[in-house]
């Protein structure tokens, strides 16, 4: 019901959108740049630490034989990013968009999709430097994009459901951001960006890592773009089906908790 | 008889006044904090139709119910029970400008903002050119709205509004904004929306133009339904009854002069009536009774009176003087009377301030600021605008 309403304003979230994509870097003078500064910078950072500081090998990609820090972080820390400022943001968003829910009729989902289609676009465009970059190490990804496209599309189902759910829960009570905040940090290094799995140690902890980051609901999106990107090969069928599902549950979860408590959202703001 | 257009069926709501408003998932898990609170209920089973092409007036003091109905019945809030049915498209105009972004042009807000209250895409750019003529923006459509006046934003948030071409029509007091040549043409538009023969919902407190532009309008008090019906008579009983609900002020006279004689009493009977009281219609014989006393005999004075709108203006000032009734002396106690028959006042509160002055009007003995405060209510001619009715005899062809 809600989902039918939500596409029967898609005017009014293509607008919103592009009011997120277009305000974003009003009034800075290297404007859209900085979205590519950010992750250049933590990749630079990364691989000065990992480098030098905790001396590591990377490992090779198989079958592509890739052995680059930089750009294994980049292929994990892009999609990451996305989902990270998504949920961030949509929680913000959806509060300060407080206003508008109290004058006006409209579907308030539109305030996290919104900001849901402003990073996508923004990830698709990092992707097209990161691919350039894998191009000029002579790595042949071109092939795999469509492949990429799609577990993108999971990848952002996924996110919209879990920024739904949040910024739904935020309305009622703020201390889920911050909370947030700090889970998002655990699950940061519960995902394997900027490590690999195959180099874990195998004790207890080590153990528990490696499940956590093959299979937890974020980890295996990342194990997915490092098959696609870095290693070169697709991923295992039994993993795209895993994706699947995730993606199909979150987005239901979250638009049936989003749903449920959006019509008390005017009164609790 | 029309068909009815929207639907408010037993409509309740209630909000849950906390008693600590901070809500914190501490409060939630130690399950305390959220109990505590106590329902508010601001619309209590409230009922009615409004049909097509009918200009419909929600008239109420404020705190009534008003805008949690109109909330309500745009889909801002969820009733707790009944229901609000809608057979057209609405659009409902609680606050101008509502989602404007500063840092986006005029242009850019038009369309976002349109699309906010439901337009599509086609229909904006197709519309685009009529609403910027109508805010009188052209020049500065292409700036970002942070640079623009207030007023400038008022009026292309109304351009906006006013053109998102709905069926029916929710406006919650908006009719007051911007300068008045931008008024005018609001409210230019205003009939024009209603003489298309579109439905308008109409929330204000200008009983005015309740009256003149509603074809039925409901009364609400504390979320309840007082009466509801045609508009003209509902506002006479709405202004009478919060006229009359308002106790007579705390005496706030205020009194200066020398003091040899003073105003110690002021009274007002009505038609001939034996009880002093305070309250008039258009058109009554009103007698004024000022009671005086004198602590020594006073040469030639001057006694006045004066009525004067609350807040306002003096709309008469008589004196004994002007009309030649001035005594050699007067000394003592006694009383003097002023006849005002068929008093010309419409419906207001107002004051009564007394003066006793020497014949030149130089020394004063005693003048009472406030000596009475009085309501006109609701009489013959019934005028809801000036100070005082003329008693005009209109002839129209």
């Amino acid at each position: 019901m809600s989902l039918r309403r939500a596409i029967a304003h898609r005017n009014l979230l293509y607008l919103l959108s592009l009011k997120e994509l277009r305000t974003r870097y009003k009034k800075s003078v290297l404007g859209w740049a900085w979205s590519l500064f950010n992750p250049l910078s933590q990749m630079l950072i990364f691989t000065v630490i990992f480098t030098y500081v905790f001396v590591a090998q990377p490992i090779p990609g198989d079958p592509s034989g890739l052995k680059n820090f930089p750009l294994y972080f980049l292929s994990g820390l892009l999609p990451w990013n996305f989902f990270s400022i998504t949920t961030s943001v949509a929680m913000a968003n959806v509060q300060s968009g407080s206003g508008l829910i109290k004058k006006v009729s409209f579907p308030h989902e539109h305030l996290v999709f919104s900001v849901l289609i402003a990073q996508f676009v923004t990830l698709l465009i990092e992707t097209a430097i990161l691919t350039i970059a894998l191009l000029i190490v002579g790595q042949n990804v071109l092939k795999w994009l469509p492949v990429v496209l799609l577990i993108y599309s999971l990848w952002a189902l996924f996110t919209a459901g879990v920024a739904l759910a949040l910024s739904a829960f935020n309305v009622f009570f703020h201390d889920v951001s911050y909370l947030w905040t700090i889970l998002s940090q655990i699950l940061f290094y519960m995902t394997p960006v900027i490590y690999f799995t195959v180099g874990l140690p195998d004790v207890l902890v080590g153990r528990i890592l490696k499940t956590a980051a093959n299979w937890g609901p974020t980890g295996g999106f990342i194990v997915a773009f490092h098959n696609l990107f870095y290693d070169g090969h697709m991923p295992a069928a039994r993993l795209l089906l895993y994706l699947a599902l995730l993606a199909i549950t979150s987005f239901t979860i979250g638009m049936w908790i989003f749903g449920r408590l959006s019509p008390r959202f005017a009164e609790e703001m | 008889m029309a068909d009815t257009i929207l639907t408010v069926d037993h409509l309740v709501k209630s909000f849950r006044i906390h008693q600590q408003k901070s809500t914190s998932l501490k409060q939630l898990i130690a399950g305390k904090g959220r109990n505590r609170f106590d329902d508010f209920i601001a619309v209590n089973d409230v009922t009615f139709d409004v049909r097509e092409g009918e200009v419909f007036g929600i008239i109420g003091q404020n705190g009534s119910g008003k805008s949690t109905l109109l909330k309500c019945m745009a889909g801002i809030l969820q009733p707790n029970s009944g229901r609000v049915v809608v057979f057209r498209r609405m659009g409902a105009l609680l606050e101008l400008g509502a989602g404007f972004h500063p840092e986006l042009s005029g242009r850019e807000n038009v369309f976002l903002n349109a699309a906010i209250l439901g337009m599509g895409r086609k229909e904006i750019t197709a519309r685009f050119d009529e609403i910027v003529d109508f805010s009188g923006l052209r020049a500065f459509i292409d700036q970002p709205v942070k640079t623009y006046s207030s007023g400038m934003y008022v009026r292309l948030a109304f351009a906006v509004a006013i053109n998102v071409d709905p069926q029916l029509l929710i406006v919650d007091e908006i009719l007051a904004v911007g300068d008045v040549s931008f008024q005018r043409r609001c409210l230019e538009k205003f009939v024009e929306f209603r003489n298309e023969g579109r439905t308008i919902v109409l929330v204000t407190h200008d009983l005015g133009s309740v009256k003149s532009l509603c074809d039925r309008a409901i009364w609400l008090e504390h979320g309840k339904t007082v009466d509801a019906g045609d508009p003209g008579d509902l506002v006479e009983a709405y202004t009478e009854r919060m006229l009359g609900a308002e106790a007579p002020a705390a005496d706030g006279s205020v009194r200066r002069g020398s003091g040899e004689i003073k105003i110690v009493q002021i009274e007002m009977f009505v038609n001939g009536g034996a009880t002093a009281v305070k309250r008039c219609r258009t058109n009554d014989d009103v007698v004024i009774r000022l009671h005086y006393e004198a602590e020594k005999t006073i040469p030639q004075p001057v006694v006045g009176i004066e009525i004067e709108i609350l807040g306002g203006a003096t709309v008469t000032a008589p004196n004994t003087r002007d009309v030649g009734l001035v005594p050699a002396t007067m000394s003592g106690a006694g009383v003097i009377e002023i006849a005002l028959a068929n008093i010309s006042l419409v419906p207001g509160t107002y004051d009564i301030h007394t003066s006793i002055t020497d014949f030149n009007r130089a020394l004063v003995y005693d003048n009472l600021h406030e000596a009475l405060r009085f309501d006109v209510m609701t009489g013959k001619p019934y005028e809801t605008g000036g100070v005082v009715t003329m008693r005009p005899a209109w002839k129209l062809d």
